[in-house]
């Protein structure tokens, strides 16, 4: 596939890049990425990988724009509110980038679809609001063999992390331990986030999905980078695969269907 | 537009990217390198001044290509000729 004139004006200049060029473009269209959660890490993070032309976005979500989400999920508007938030992401992200394909699922992710869901993905992007849906996705991902980043944010705080299975780098469990119940943790509507966070965090997922597509760069991965943007740190912790993890450790076994994820266990039943 | 062809000089590949300006004058000629086998020449056609040091800074910054020569292809008109050897 030649790129068109439309095309190589559209990204030229990541093309220009070293990094991309004509090669790593046509990459990038052939690829496809998962974005499970299209709330405030979602919304940068589908926007920049749709400008950058990722030639299938699967956006999952199951919730609807509320007022209170505004001033942090950037591809939502006003006129969005009552809307569910695929839809109105679509609408914006094939506004941006024809190129890019945009396939809705209006579901929640869950143990009885998150395979199928993710099973075509060349990378998966989690960017929900709760602890059982990032374990979950860790869980399928790491069973799919497919590479993933994780980010969270409260307040005026982010952290993530990328795992490559292939690799056998450390996943999501290995550091958080053997969650397997919900709401274990505070949620965003618990504690508040200032909008920036994410928008941050969300670019931080973005650019992972693109160097690994590109294979380029050095990932996220035995890491967690922390970032507190009250103070301008940005903190990188080091952190190992456990042997013992339940998920991807020597005696791990397929735990998607087997461990309780909270209430997802229970969705769409 | 730019166009690509097939040029007499000794077996070399002619891109035409005259109307061009900066950067895409070296998008394009980046493009049509990777095209390329190594060693093979590239004659790119232009009219944009200040590609003639852009294009040539740039392919040997991202190791790409050698600038082997540039050509005025009149007397009377800013056109000119770049020749590089992709590496």
């Amino acid at each position: 596939m030649d790129l068109t004139d439309e095309q190589i004006n559209r990204y030229s200049r990541q093309i220009i890049l070293k990094e991309v060029g004509g090669i790593g473009q046509k990459k990038l269209l052939d690829s496809k990425i998962s974005l499970v959660g299209l709330g405030a890490l979602g919304s940068s993070t589908a926007y920049y990988l749709a400008a950058a032309g990722i030639g299938t976005l699967q956006i999952i979500d199951f919730d609807t724009v509320e007022i209170s989400n505004l001033h942090r999920q950037i591809l939502h508007f006003t006129k969005d509110i009552n809307s569910k938030k695929t839809t109105s992401a679509a609408d914006k992200l094939r506004s941006l980038n024809p190129d890019c394909t945009i396939e809705i699922v209006n579901d929640h992710i869950t143990p009885k679809n998150s395979k199928v869901l993710l099973k075509d993905s060349n990378f998966v992007i989690e960017g929900s609001d709760n602890l059982p849906t990032k374990m979950l996705v860790n869980d399928t991902c790491i069973n799919l063999k497919i590479p993933f980043t994780i980010a969270g944010v409260l307040r005026f705080h982010g952290q993530i992390m990328t795992v490559v299975p292939e690799n056998m780098t450390s996943c999501y469990r290995c550091v958080f331990g053997d969650i397997t119940e919900g709401d274990s943790s505070m949620s965003c509507s618990q504690a508040g986030v200032i909008g920036f966070v994410p928008g941050v965090l969300g670019c931080l997922e973005a650019n992972e999905a693109l160097k690994y597509i590109l294979n380029i760069g050095e990932l996220l991965t035995n890491k967690i980078m922390y970032v507190d943007l009250l103070k301008n740190r940005f903190d990188f912790i080091e952190v190992h695969r456990n042997n013992k993890c339940i998920a991807c450790g020597d005696d791990a076994k397929d735990l998607v269907g087997e461990v309780n994820y909270g209430g997802l266990n229970s969705c769409n039943e | 537009m730019s166009s690509m062809g097939e040029s007499n000089y000794k077996g070399s590949i002619q891109l035409d990217i005259r109307g061009k300006t900066c950067p895409l004058t070296f998008v394009y000629t980046k493009l049509a390198l990777e095209e390329l086998p190594k060693g093979k020449i590239l004659e790119v056609y232009l009219d944009f001044p200040a590609a003639l040091k852009n294009i040539p800074e740039s392919c040997k910054t991202q190791n790409i290509a050698e600038l082997l020569e540039i050509k005025e292809l009149h007397s009377d008109k800013p056109e000119w000729i770049i020749l590089l050897k992709k590496l």
